[in-house]
């Protein structure tokens, strides 16, 4: 068999050394063509970050070093760190954190378990009508959010709600208040937020989808159930997932707003309990007109949103397993 | 393939990933209380007189913001677009702009273009209440009424005197909207109870035979006669079932804390140093009065049965046509035939001799910051004369102008296929409360949030069984006094 001659890998004379090393894509008209297609597609995008985003940021930063409120007739001066200073000494501050994150520590688990396990049933091989099942929990998601929290008030009304309607049916004839009682309220809250985990699911359910099945092949021939099947192959496998979930749990949690906007008027009724940390912000700069003192409230609501994903991300490492990762 | 990020690629990731996070919008929710009107017929408007040619330069830009307190229905929009088209075409000299932005979002908005030093001239229609969230912005339109001769004399002075503030003479008036007592005719009918006085002072028949002053003692019981459970039982008789209430006799304004007080007797939160917290004694006499005609008396409807849509659907209890009586402001009339063909208006009742009809007003103001106040005192006096007729006509007020009454009593009866006494609504002027609920107070959108519409109190009251009163609106007082204290 006659030897096929080897290319010596030796850069031809004209080409110098760095070629080699880089090649550089930019210098070709056709890549400085693509990336100027590319940054044109994306300019909307880049044009809203610095608009509606970056800007805003910048502008609320320096808000907050000043004293911009409609409520007093003061010039506009520079106050420092007087803003920071209040926002510490404000028993509001501490008592809406504390609302935001007990109710935090009750819905997140919920809200990321919940849709995890209503993907696992629907991944279920012998689950018949998995589409339309998929289109049903994904159904409430479409619907504007403000329209199916007005139909949960109506659903939990304590004299005419179905919930209390049904109660009354199997015998309980005095139903709780579930919008009005202080220990019942997270509880409902975290029940109407069940109604949007459409989305949660379909997300669940792609990664659930994308498990190769050699995985729980491998794991039935080594006589593995379904509980060790579920923690030593579906939940690593799931959990990038799972941590997407949780980041963006914890970013929407920390900014509950609507809900009780919408269901209390930003009261915080029943006893302070739905005094969420975001309806401060906007109460105050909004509604109070006290636009700096709320700029500082946002910056403080950002810094505490960033310090614990970034300490979520720093606990990924040990915990989410990337199959493409070495 | 391994793909890794830098730390600063890592830093950058979580930053834009809770940046963008954090933008997700929401919109505020708030219940108007403004009338819309169904007509959007637009009569005929005279343009006032200007100068025929453009000065050099062009002409003064004006902005009219539009709608603090309604104003933002398509219907009252086209008429709004009408008499600003009809005003710039008769005045080269002034173009004037209409800014509608939506009721919800109209407080938030408006505060963001003061701030950003870019307010418009002229704002409304905007109430007491609405304007004094913009406390010290208004412009004292004193100096331009003196150099305009504008005649206030047309208007009744206790009127004119609700925007005679510590900031001067910060209104005209221009639509009103006294207080009277909606009642059904056909319900007083059914009890076998002669129906309550139309004339302020008289006295009220009870179904013994005795003549009885018509004050909120004989109208509690003659609620309470009204209100009819399932089983066809008063809330007088043993039996009657209060958790199955087809009817009810008596709803009081429950929008405002403050309102609901007014009409037991006029005043103010804010005692004479203007940083007390002072609750006049005849509003906490209210307040026990809506607390106790809940939950005691069983007249009114508790909190979640006036949330609930399936027994409260229309908003306002009387609108759905099973409360006997109730008391509103004429705006009211807005969504009051829904309640039936047999509803009519009667007299306030009196709290201690005197009755009192909390009123609402809307009116026209410029900011102080306006560049051009003359040109929008021009607009503005076409807004409160020559376009008032069908400005009113679209927003379904009254006019505030005496001579102009009769035509929107005119109008109003129009809608309605039932003979009403209005002449009950015009008295209710001359009981209006002064000073005015809704006169400013420190710290007055924050304070709102305990008494306003929607407020933690009224709330809390509507929804909740055995409080003491007492301690209640003492902790409102401790509450907002705390709130005062930090104000500016």
């Amino acid at each position: 068999m006659a030897s096929v001659p080897v290319q010596p890998l030796i850069p031809p004379p004209h080409l110098d050394r760095r070629w080699l090393r880089r090649p550089s894509l930019g210098k070709s008209a056709l890549a400085r063509n693509e990336a100027r297609w590319g940054l044109i597609f994306l300019s909307p995008w880049l044009f809203g970050v610095l608009a509606f985003t970056l800007f805003p940021m910048i502008a609320s930063l320096v808000f907050s070093v000043t004293n911009i409120s409609l409520a007093q007739d003061e010039p506009l001066r520079f106050v420092g760190l007087e803003n920071f200073q209040r926002m510490l000494a404000d028993p509001q501050t501490w008592e809406s954190l504390g609302v935001t994150f007990r109710f935090a520590a009750f819905n997140l688990p919920i809200a990321i378990v919940v849709p995890f396990v209503v993907a696992l049933v629907l991944n279920n091989r012998y689950l018949r009508g998995v589409g339309m099942f998929r289109t049903l929990f994904f159904l409430p998601y479409v619907i504007p959010f403000v329209s199916g929290l007005l139909a949960w008030q109506g659903m939990l009304n304590l004299e005419t709600g179905w919930v209390n309607e049904f109660l009354r049916i199997i015998g309980i004839q005095n139903p709780p208040n579930w919008l009005q009682d202080t220990t019942l309220i997270y509880p409902s809250l975290a029940f109407i937020g069940l109604w949007g985990i459409g989305a949660g699911v379909i997300i669940n359910l792609a990664g659930l989808k994308g498990i190769p099945s050699e995985l729980y092949d491998a794991a039935r021939i080594d006589g593995a159930g379904s509980w060790a099947t579920l923690r030593n192959v579906t939940l690593p496998m799931m959990s990038p997932v799972i941590f997407y979930s949780l980041i963006l749990g914890i970013v929407d949690v920390l900014q509950y707003f609507l809900v009780p906007l919408v269901l209390y008027n930003g009261t915080g009724e029943p006893g302070g309990s739905t005094l969420f940390f975001n309806l401060v912000i906007y109460k105050q700069a909004f509604n109070f007109q006290n636009f700096s003192y709320g700029a500082t409230l946002a910056w403080m609501l950002f810094g505490i949103t960033l310090a614990i994903t970034l300490v979520v991300f720093r606990t990924s490492r040990r915990w989410v397993y990337y199959a493409g990762e070495r | 393939m391994t793909a890794r990020l830098s730390r600063p690629g890592v830093l950058f990731a979580v930053f834009a990933l809770v940046a963008s996070a954090c933008g997700g919008s929401a919109t505020p929710l708030s219940a108007s209380n403004v009338p819309v009107s169904t007509s959007s017929a637009v009569p005929s408007v005279a343009p006032s007189s200007g100068p025929a040619t453009v000065a050099p330069g062009g002409p003064v830009e004006i902005r009219w913001y539009c709608c603090l307190g309604g104003g933002e229905a398509p219907e009252q929009k086209t008429v709004e677009d009408k008499v600003v088209a009809d005003f710039n075409a008769a005045n080269p000299n002034i173009h004037v702009t209409l800014e509608v932005v939506t009721y919800d979002q109209a407080n938030g908005q408006l505060t963001t273009e003061i701030q950003s030093g870019n307010g418009p001239d002229i704002v409304g229609p905007v109430g007491i209440g609405g304007a004094n969230a913009f406390h010290g912005k208004w412009l004292d339109l004193g100096p331009l009424i003196t150099k305009n001769n504008y005649d206030l004399s047309g208007f009744p002075s206790n009127v004119v005197d609700i925007y005679k503030l510590d900031e001067g003479q910060v209104g005209i008036p221009f639509a009103i909207y006294p207080s009277a007592l909606f009642y059904k005719k056909g319900m007083f009918e059914e009890a076998g109870l002669k129906e309550p006085p139309h004339k302020y002072g008289d006295q009220y028949q009870m179904p013994d035979g005795s003549m009885v002053d018509w004050n909120y003692d004989t109208a509690r019981k003659v609620a309470q006669l009204l209100t009819v459970d399932k089983n066809n039982k008063d809330a007088t008789q043993a039996g009657f079932d209060p958790k199955k209430i087809a009817q009810w006799g008596l709803e009081l304004q429950r929008d405002d804390l403050r309102g609901m007080g007014a009409y037991f007797g006029p005043g103010t939160l804010a005692s004479g140093d203007g940083k007390t917290v002072a609750i006049p004694d005849a509003w906490k006499a209210a307040w026990k009065y809506y607390y106790n005609s809940i939950w005691t008396d069983h007249i009114s409807l508790t909190g979640p049965q006036f949330e609930s849509k399936d027994i409260n659907p229309k908003d306002y209890p009387f609108f759905n046509g099973n409360t006997a009586m109730s008391e509103n402001f004429l705006w009211s009339t807005y969504g009051v035939a829904d309640a039936g063909d047999d509803w009519d208006l009667a007299a306030i009742p009196t709290y201690n001799g005197a009755a009192t009809a909390a009123f609402n007003a809307d009116t026209f103001r410029i900011l102080k910051d306006s560049k051009h106040p003359d040109e929008a005192f021009t607009f503005l006096s076409y807004l409160l004369g020559d376009a008032s007729g069908a400005l009113l006509l679209a927003y379904g007020g009254f006019p505030a102008r005496t001579a102009a009454q009769q035509a929107g009593i005119d109008a109003l009866q129009a809608q309605f296929t039932n003979p009403i006494d209005w002449q009950v609504a015009v008295d209710g002027i001359e009981h209006a409360d002064k000073p005015n609920f809704e006169d400013f107070m420190p710290a007055y959108n924050e304070s709102l949030g305990l008494v306003g519409s929607g407020g933690k109190y009224l709330t809390k009251w509507g929804n909740t069984a055995g409080l003491d009163m007492d301690k209640e609106i003492q902790s409102l007082q401790d509450e907002m006094q705390k709130i005062w204290d930090k104000a500016p």
